[in-house]
């Protein structure tokens, strides 16, 4: 109780800055990984991930308490996100050169390895392509392995939309990935 | 249960996120349907691929540093705030000075003071058109829907 998010942000709103520390701590990580999965750079993520967590202190009076941290910070951080995409032409950047490929840990070694890359960089390309609303929610269920409840929370929607939504994304996904084996 | 309502639950199949109850109609629905069984076996094939790809993690001293980052942006935060309002202050109590002056100095000719006038007339009006202007779009900013 004494360290739920709840907590923390009431005591983050009198003044205790440890107690925000704690906060950022708890969801820094998935806050980069959002925002690296939405638009693809590995400094503009951080960078923009940071920035969410100073918003989110700067309104922390408007925090109530009646609702969960995570949505609120998530919403905060996807709108920078989608400012910042919008501002610059990141998209064409997006998980597309060199320095991006180094981003991505390598695994299934003994798999074909250009074979392998080559499928690796398509994937991310696709992926990049997709609708905002679908791309949202493959960086949610993939790259951050959220479940259907924990996604439901932070979109603000039904388990049975995160389902229609990430069957749409999938398929739209598949459809694009024509070299796709099998 | 139709084609339609076996797409969602096929998502739930996959990710594992499915009770046993619906397990055992998705299961005996593909057993029947060979268009749904097709779909669902490329969107396995999509999963083990998109399963593959992770993203990196960042090095542990750069996570270990990245509350420091939070707390310099909050402390230049509060620092450019004061530093504002310290600027605007003085910035008022010079201009006040400079006028109150201006208008008790004899050696000003009139037409230059009722210029000087308009002069600051007009940047009052410009400062008020972009403030007002910056307020209208603050009320329009999508954070402020953000209050929870």
């Amino acid at each position: 109780m004494e360290n739920d998010d709840e907590n923390l942000i009431l005591l983050s709103q009198k003044g205790k800055i440890r107690a925000f520390e704690k906060l950022v701590n708890r969801y820094k990580k998935n806050a980069y990984f959002i925002a690296l999965g939405l638009v693809g750079n590995s400094e503009d993520a951080f960078d923009l991930s940071q920035d969410a967590f100073v918003r989110v202190y700067k309104s922390l009076n408007k925090y109530n308490g009646t609702s969960k941290f995570f949505p609120w910070f998530y919403t905060i951080l996807t709108n920078l996100c989608k400012n910042h995409l919008k501002k610059q032409d990141v998209r064409k950047k997006y998980l597309s050169n060199e320095i991006a490929k180094e981003k991505f840990s390598r695994e299934h070694e003994s798999e074909s390895e250009s074979e392998r890359e080559s499928l690796k960089q398509k994937l991310l390309d696709e992926i990049e392509k997709l609708p905002y609303k679908f791309k949202e929610i493959i960086v949610l269920k993939h790259f951050r392995g959220f479940s259907y409840r924990e996604i439901s929370e932070t979109l603000g929607i039904p388990v049975g939309s995160v389902m229609s939504r990430l069957y749409y994304a999938r398929k739209k996904l598949k459809e694009n990935l024509k070299h796709l084996k099998g | 249960m139709n084609c339609e309502d076996i797409q969602k639950l096929m998502m739930a199949y996959l990710d594992e996120e499915i009770s046993e109850n619906e397990k055992d109609l998705v299961e005996k629905h593909l057993a029947e349907c060979e268009k749904c069984r097709a779909e669902f076996d490329s969107f396995t094939q999509l999963k083990e691929v998109t399963d593959k790809v992770k993203l990196a993690d960042l090095k542990e001293d750069i996570w270990a540093g990245y509350w420091k980052g939070v707390y310099k942006r909050i402390e230049r935060g509060a620092g450019w705030f004061f530093l504002s309002i310290g600027a605007i202050i003085l910035l008022a109590l010079g201009v006040f000075q400079f006028f109150k002056n201006l208008f008790l100095d004899p050696g000003v000719s009139f037409i230059v003071k009722i210029g000087i006038c308009f002069l600051a007339f007009g940047i009052i009006v410009l400062l008020v058109s972009i403030i007002r202007e910056r307020v209208f779009a603050f009320k329009k900013e999508r954070y402020r829907e953000i209050e929870k």
